[in-house]
């Protein structure tokens, strides 16, 4: 039987900053923002859902005068990734 | 990726996960600056020290101090390198992790050699009193090779994590100069480190700095 996709996951620019989150500590806005080529507005709308969702923490904090913030994929977003991940796989492995 | 909440099947999910981690192992970048300046250091220091013993002249000043010296452009750069990191990589926390531990093991190192240096000289000259010569063993032939131990464990496990084959090579040097400087005598001990110093880091540095210099290259040429 297969299990729902996490709706929060599931969805292309989310997914891209998880992913980009589980490889690394942590990551300035800015990176991830070149990364997924999204505009700042919609990335912060995104990672605002994504720290509700209680996947990742942000750090908002300054850096030589400037405002900086800094994303880091928490326990819980790790475990929620890792369902995903296997969730996907058995989706997959039934198509073939 | 400017499309709000779009929808994805679960092929193009696969994809964009394996996409975005490659992005992310790819975006940690070394200057190569640090490895260049203690393989500098470290070699220079040698062949210093290596000069002052075939030509029988001394320095007004010992040349190892130069090592505690490098301690300052190195704290600059490390600062100046975080500053500029965007991202913190896991591998890049367990590496700060190894040469901090490095850093320490070799200052140990400095002051267990110079404690025992201490308890042995009084012992050295009254054996050469007793006896009318000095003893076989002579204590300073054996400090270069648990130096060199040292040089290999952090440039090893560095070459070994980072799959960087120059310092993975570089340290398996230090532990081949290590054996061998065991059953030389001191000048081949300073060149032997000299050579390591050079395999270890210097070569690693000029390779990582190169890499480095056609990244930003490539940066630049992706954000004109």
């Amino acid at each position: 039987m297969f299990k729902d996709l996490d709706p929060i996951l599931h969805s292309q620019l989310r997914l891209a900053v998880m992913s980009l989150l589980i490889s690394v500590k942590e990551a300035e806005f800015t990176f991830l923002k070149e990364q997924t080529n999204a505009t700042a507005g919609n990335l912060s709308v995104q990672i605002q859902k994504l720290k509700e969702a209680g996947y990742i923490d942000v750090i908002k904090q300054f850096k030589d005068n400037y405002p900086q913030t800094i994303c880091k994929i928490t326990a819980s977003g790790i475990t929620a990734f890792e369902v995903y991940v296997k969730n996907l796989q058995s989706y997959l492995s039934v198509n073939k | 990726m400017g499309t709000e909440e779009k929808q994805l099947s679960e092929r193009e999910s696969l994809e964009l996960i394996t996409m975005m981690i490659n992005k992310a192992k790819n975006a940690y970048y070394e200057t190569g600056v640090s490895a260049i300046m203690w393989g500098s250091v470290i070699a220079v220091c040698a062949l210093e020290r290596l000069a002052e013993l075939q030509f029988g002249y001394r320095l007004p000043f010992d040349i190892y101090l130069l090592t505690f010296v490098a301690i300052i452009p190195q704290v600059y750069i490390s600062i100046k390198e975080s500053k500029e990191r965007k991202v913190k990589s896991y591998d890049e926390v367990y590496m700060d992790y190894v040469w901090l531990a490095f850093g320490i093991c070799i200052f140990l190192m400095i002051f267990i050699v110079n404690v025992t240096f201490n308890a042995w000289e009084p012992m050295a000259e009254e054996y050469q009193k007793l006896t009318g010569h000095p003893p076989q063993y002579r204590f300073q032939e054996f400090i270069h090779p648990l130096f060199l131990l040292l040089y290999g464990l952090p440039t090893f496990i560095t070459g070994a994590a980072c799959k960087f084959k120059p310092m993975l090579w570089g340290g398996i040097f230090c532990w081949v100069c290590c054996i061998v400087a065991l059953f030389t005598p001191i000048k081949i001990d300073l060149l032997l480190t000299a050579a390591s110093a050079v395999m270890a880091w210097l070569i690693p540095g000029i390779v990582i700095e190169k890499e480095y210099r056609q990244y930003k290259k490539e940066q630049a040429t992706i954000n004109v």
